[in-house]
């Protein structure tokens, strides 16, 4: 057995005996689909509950009653029970202001000692003034807000018309005045909605940056275990420090595509559960695009390539782990940059720029995967020579090239660095070993 | 000539670590390169490990250069050695044996034995970290010996050492002399290159000093040497006549006398003036011999149990 294959073994064998190797497989999938779904779910909890409130309407046009009318339509998910209740509506002429601060004041009590949720006043002139409506409560539901505003904006206008003479319902006042969603298409068929590709982009470039730093990190973690234990040289003098370098980032590397796999088909196992492919999907249509999925596999073996291979770099030129730290730093932040810059990549996926960063080696796993997920031929119109696909088959290659040049050098480095114990050696001194 | 170094030189940013240096070591013999701290021993062995490449001769062995093939032949443990820490005893025996080519399934069954013979079979599959430093240091000799190699290479094996290891290695290191195994080793300690060679180098400064057997060595030097151990001041000793050199140590003096002188005299001429204990004709050191060659100073060597005084 070559000696490569020994070394891979060991180091396979090292990280997938570990527990914390188990703990990950299960724990990462439930912490990202925690981060993910957490907050939909607490917002959603809230509608399981009818909110009540009240209406005082100063208005003497019915706007208080036409506001209970319309809410009707809202349920909660069991879609019988009303979403809202309003317990009554005061309606008071505008002069009785004696009456109206007393009932304001009893409606405020009740807020507080939370019997109501909120309570809507509406004073005379309303339609007019934008002032003169106003929401009393102690809770700043985003949803609830938007629907009030919606619908008191419906039945607003419906009483300017019925002023101007135009006589139509609130109904007819929705109907003609509605909003619309301007969906986006692809010129070649139906593309996929900006959420969907959005949290697509998201959850890759994080499983990515997560994956590469994290066992990026253990390459260097591990060339510095023998050096600080002082195995180095024992294993320099049985196999060639080339070999060493490459059983250690492949062996690693493996035990990263083994966790990956089990994530895979974990996923594959949840999915065939749930139903089979379903192009009306959006999620589907994302998953089973051979773009991306291809893609992001390719970027995800080079970049961690790219990336353990500077990681075993950095291992063999410093001394301790708090002194790698200082090396560290600068790799991550290139790692986290096009995270950071994600915004603008998924704002503009072709333009020149993101061209351009996502043609930077050191980027291009992270930034063109994303590119990939926003700019891939739709199912209905596949073709190979879309641009996109060209773009990340060079971006690829770019790494590729990246890749060899990087162990070249690090081979150069490594061979020495490893037997450099306690010192670290100047730049000038690198630049010298590269050279020898 | 087995292991042969040709001419062999390296330098470190312009400082010479190793000068035009030939060595030939025969088969089936202990071979000692010898030299204080700094002398161009650990940067030799790391040369014919083939880590440390030379900048010009060449290393062979049985006329083939060292490289691929060599490497699985050699026992290596280099002076800055270790273990790691989290495997256990059996891994780590397996893993090593294994990047010298052997096979799992045959150092398996020979792991055994050393585990026995050192000591630490109780210990098969706990973790290296549960051992004691002393128990580490012969796990470590152990995982040099297990693929079976021609040729033992040991780089200062007995420093820090406790002397109870020193013993159980020096006589598995005769056992494998025994069994036509070669072991060149180096150290900076003579007394111990002088128990255990039977050839030797002495390197000062990067260049060869002298080489050869050990009694050859020594019989260069001729018996001219005389220790003594006395009562009183011996400070006239060294203006008596046919005195070339005294040194002091703790517990007795030596002397080196020019040839011919009349030893019966120099013992009147002392017993004169202070009480003798004991008077010895002996053969020099290799620490006299190496001092008086090198032209070194003394305080860089080190004598086992002694502090050189001169």
């Amino acid at each position: 057995m070559s000696k490569f294959w020994v070394v891979f073994k060991r180091e396979y064998a090292q990280v997938v005996k570990k527990k914390s190797f188990l703990f990950g497989i299960f724990f990462m999938p439930l912490f990202m689909a925690g981060i993910m779904l957490l907050p939909a779910m607490l917002a959603d909890t809230k509608a399981s509950t009818t909110e009540k409130l009240a209406v005082i309407d100063q208005s003497e046009v019915g706007v208080g009653e036409g506001f209970k009318e319309s809410l009707k339509r809202y349920t909660l998910n069991d879609s019988e029970t009303p979403y809202y209740e309003v317990v009554e509506v005061f309606e008071l002429s505008g002069a009785d202001s004696a009456r109206f601060t007393e009932i304001e004041d009893s409606l405020r009590q009740t807020i507080i000692d939370r019997e109501l949720k909120y309570f809507l006043v509406v004073k005379p002139g309303a339609h007019l003034c934008d002032t003169c409506l106003y929401l009393v409560t102690n809770s700043d539901n985003i949803r609830s807000m938007n629907r009030f505003e919606y619908r008191l904006s419906d039945i607003l206008s419906s009483v300017r018309l019925g002023i101007s003479n135009v006589n139509i319902g609130v109904d007819s006042v929705l109907s003609l005045t509605r909003r619309i969603n301007l969906p986006t298409r692809d010129a070649k068929g139906q593309s996929l909605p900006f959420l969907i590709k959005y949290m697509g982009a998201l959850v890759f470039v994080m499983l990515m940056f997560g994956m590469i730093l994290g066992y990026g990190q253990m390459v260097m973690r591990s060339v510095l275990e023998e050096k600080n234990s002082r195995i180095m040289e024992v294993l320099v003098s049985s196999v060639t420090p080339f070999q060493l370098m490459l059983g250690k980032i492949m062996g690693l590397g493996a035990a990263t595509f083994t966790q990956a796999a089990i994530w895979v088909i974990l996923g594959a196992g949840i999915y065939m559960g749930r139903g089979t492919f379903n192009i009306d999907s959006s999620i589907d249509r994302l998953v089973f695009n051979p773009a991306i999925i291809v893609f992001f596999v390719l970027f995800l073996v080079s970049g961690y390539l790219l990336y353990s291979t500077i990681f075993a770099l950095i291992g063999s030129i410093v001394a301790s782990e708090k002194e790698a730290q200082n090396f560290v730093f600068p790799v991550t932040m290139s790692l986290i940059l096009p995270v950071m810059i994600g915004i603008y990549i998924i704002q503009e996926p072709n333009s020149t720029v993101s061209l351009i960063l996502s043609m930077i080696p050191f980027f291009t796993p992270t930034m063109m995967s994303m590119r990939v997920v926003f700019l891939a031929p739709t199912l209905e119109s596949y073709s190979v020579f879309s641009g996109i696909i060209a773009q990340a088959i060079i971006g690829f290659i770019i790494v590729v090239l990246t890749i060899v040049g990087m162990v070249w050098l690090t081979s150069k480095i490594f061979r020495i660095g490893i037997l450099m114990y306690g010192k670290r050696p100047t730049l000038p001194e690198i630049v010298k070993w590269v050279r020898y | 000539m087995f292991l042969k170094l040709d001419r062999i030189r390296k330098e470190f940013n312009g400082k010479v670590a190793v000068d035009d240096l030939s060595l030939e070591v025969p088969r089936g013999v202990i071979y000692g390169i010898i030299g204080p701290n700094g002398a161009g021993k650990t940067t030799t062995i790391r040369m014919i490990m083939n880590i440390t490449i030379p900048d010009s001769g060449s290393i062979t062995l049985e006329g083939a250069r060292v490289g691929k093939g060599f490497t699985n032949r050699v026992g290596y443990l280099p002076e800055e050695r270790g273990l790691y820490k989290k495997m256990t005893l059996q891994e780590i025996m397996i893993y090593l044996a294994e990047l010298k080519g052997m096979a799992a399934s045959e150092s398996s069954k020979k792991l055994d034995y050393w585990l026995e013979r050192i000591g630490l079979m109780e210990y098969k599959n706990k973790k290296v970290e549960e051992l004691s430093k002393g128990m580490q240091q012969k796990l470590q000799f152990v995982t040099t010996i297990l693929h079976d190699p021609d040729i033992l290479i040991l780089d200062e094996i007995f420093s820090g050492l406790d002397p109870l290891n020193i013993e159980l290695i020096k006589d598995i290191i005769m056992e494998m002399k025994r069994a036509e195994k070669t072991i060149l080793f180096s150290t900076h300690v003579m007394e111990q290159a002088e128990k255990l060679c039977d050839h030797l180098c002495m390197i000062s400064g990067g260049k060869k000093v002298i080489d050869g057997t050990l009694t050859d060595v020594k019989s260069q030097f001729g018996k001219n040497s005389i220790q003594i151990d006395i009562e009183g001041d011996g400070g006239f000793i060294s203006s008596l006549p046919g005195v070339k050199k005294m040194t002091e140590f703790n517990n007795y003096i030596e002397l080196h006398i020019e040839d011919g002188t009349d030893t019966n005299g120099l013992l009147k001429a002392i017993a004169d003036k202070v009480l003798i204990r004991r008077f010895d004709i002996v053969e020099p050191s290799l620490y006299d011999i190496f001092i008086d060659m090198a032209k070194i100073d003394p305080l860089e060597l080190e004598r086992e149990g002694e502090v050189a005084n001169v």
